[in-house]
C-alpha cells in the first residue's frame, strides 16, 4: 500500500518535473519566437518580406530556400551580410545584403529561432550560446 | 468597357440635358496640395483674383534605358512619384512592393505613369537601374527610374513633391527620404501623398488614381 502510494508519488512528482521542463522549454521558445517576429520585421522583412518570400529577383525568399538547411551560414549571414551571386530556390540573386553589426548574440538567435520556426521545420528554440560558437567562426572577421 | 462607357456618356448627356448635373453625381475630388499663392490682375478694368498652386517644374533626368526624360514624359498623364535608391537597405523594397501592385493595376493604361527617382545618382548609374528594374519584373516605360545631377533631383523632391530627401550619413544606407507616393494630376499639381511602405497606403492611391482619372473623363 505505502508502496504503492510512494511509486505514485514519485511518479507524480517526475510528471510535474517533466512538464515543468518543457514549458519552461517551450516559455524559452515563445520568448526568443516573440522577440525574433519583432526583430525579424525590423531587421529582415523590408528585402525578404513580412511572408518571407523575397521581392521578385531582387531579394531571395527564405521560405523555401536551401539556407534553413545551412544554419551556421545562415547565422553568419544574419550577421556579417552577404556580397556576391547565390542561388536560392532555383534562381539567381546578386544584390548585396548588409552587415547587422549592431545586432547582438541573442538577438541573433531570436531571429534565428523565428526563421527557423516559422519557414524551417524547427519546433524548438536556437540558444544564444550556440549561436555565440558559430559567430565565433564565421569565415568573415566579426 | 466599350458599351460601359457608352452608357456612362449616356447618362452624362442625359444629366447633362436635364440641368441635374451637379445635383445627380457628386463625385469626391482630391484636394490641391501645397503652397498656393493669390495673384491679383486686371481684367477689363476690373480686378480678378486667380489662385496660382504649386506645380512641378520642368525637369530633366535620364531613365534606366539612358534615355533623357523630361516634364514632356508626363504630358497629358497623371503620375506617380517616389524616392528611393537601390541599395537602401530600410524602406524602399517594401516601397518597390507596393509600387509593383500600383504598376500592375494600372499597366497599359495610357493616362498613368510612374516616376520613381533615385536619391543615390553617383551609384544608381541608368546600367544599375536597369537591372534593379528587370529584377523588380518591370518591363516597358510606363514605370521610369530615372536619375540625374543630386541637387536636382532633391531639389524637385523637396522643393515641388513635398518630401524629404538628404544625405545623411547617420542614416542606415547613408541617406534618409520619405517613404511617400505622391500623386500628381495632369496640370503638374500634387493631389495626394501616401504611405508608400504599406498595404493601406497603395490601397488608397490606386483608389484615388481612380478617383483623379474621372476628373478627366
Amino acid at each position: 500500500m505505502t508502496g504503492i502510494m510512494q511509486g505514485r508519488l514519485l511518479g507524480l512528482l517526475l510528471l510535474v518535473a517533466a512538464s515543468g521542463c518543457r514549458s519552461q522549454e517551450e516559455l524559452k521558445r515563445d520568448q526568443y519566437y516573440a522577440e525574433g517576429y519583432q526583430l525579424y520585421m525590423t531587421h529582415c522583412a523590408n528585402c525578404h518580406q513580412a511572408d518571407g518570400k523575397g521581392l521578385a529577383n531582387l531579394y531571395p525568399p527564405l521560405q523555401g530556400s536551401e539556407y534553413l538547411g545551412r544554419k551556421a551560414e545562415f547565422i553568419c549571414i544574419s550577421k556579417n551580410g552577404l556580397a556576391g551571386e547565390i542561388q536560392v530556390a532555383g534562381k539567381t540573386y546578386n544584390r548585396p545584403m548588409p552587415a547587422n553589426p549592431r545586432l547582438t548574440d541573442i538577438e541573433i538567435a531570436e531571429i534565428t529561432t523565428y526563421v527557423y520556426n516559422t519557414w524551417g521545420q524547427e519546433t524548438t528554440y536556437t540558444p544564444t550560446d550556440s549561436v555565440t560558437k558559430i559567430l565565433d567562426n564565421c569565415k568573415t572577421s566579426r | 468597357m466599350t458599351s460601359f462607357k457608352n452608357i456612362s456618356l449616356a447618362a452624362g448627356v442625359f444629366a447633362v440635358a436635364f440641368g441635374m448635373f451637379s445635383c445627380d453625381s457628386n463625385p469626391r475630388r482630391l484636394p490641391i496640395m501645397g503652397e498656393r499663392d493669390v495673384v491679383t490682375r486686371e481684367v477689363d478694368g476690373k480686378t480678378v483674383e486667380d489662385t496660382v498652386y504649386n506645380t512641378i517644374p520642368d525637369f530633366s533626368f535620364v531613365n534606366q534605358n539612358g534615355d533623357t526624360v523630361t516634364q514632356e514624359i508626363v504630358k497629358g498623364k497623371i503620375y506617380v512619384t517616389d524616392f528611393f535608391f537601390t541599395s537602401c537597405p530600410t524602406i524602399c523594397p517594401v516601397m518597390k512592393k507596393q509600387m509593383s501592385k500600383v504598376h500592375q493595376q494600372f499597366k497599359d493604361n495610357p493616362e498613368v505613369m510612374i516616376l520613381s527617382h533615385s536619391i543615390d545618382p553617383t551609384h544608381d548609374t541608368p546600367q544599375v537601374l536597369h537591372q534593379y528594374a528587370e529584377d523588380l519584373g518591370v518591363q516597358g516605360t510606363q514605370w521610369q527610374f530615372l536619375t540625374g545631377p543630386k541637387e536636382k533631383i532633391y531639389e524637385i523632391g523637396q522643393g515641388s513633391y513635398l518630401v524629404t530627401a538628404k544625405e545623411d550619413d547617420a542614416a542606415e544606407g547613408g541617406y534618409i527620404h520619405s517613404g511617400a507616393f505622391i500623386l500628381v494630376d495632369k496640370d503638374r499639381r500634387v493631389r495626394g501623398m501616401y504611405d508608400g511602405t504599406t498595404e493601406e497606403g497603395a490601397e488608397k492611391l490606386m483608389k484615388d488614381i481612380e478617383v483623379l482619372l474621372a476628373e478627366y473623363k
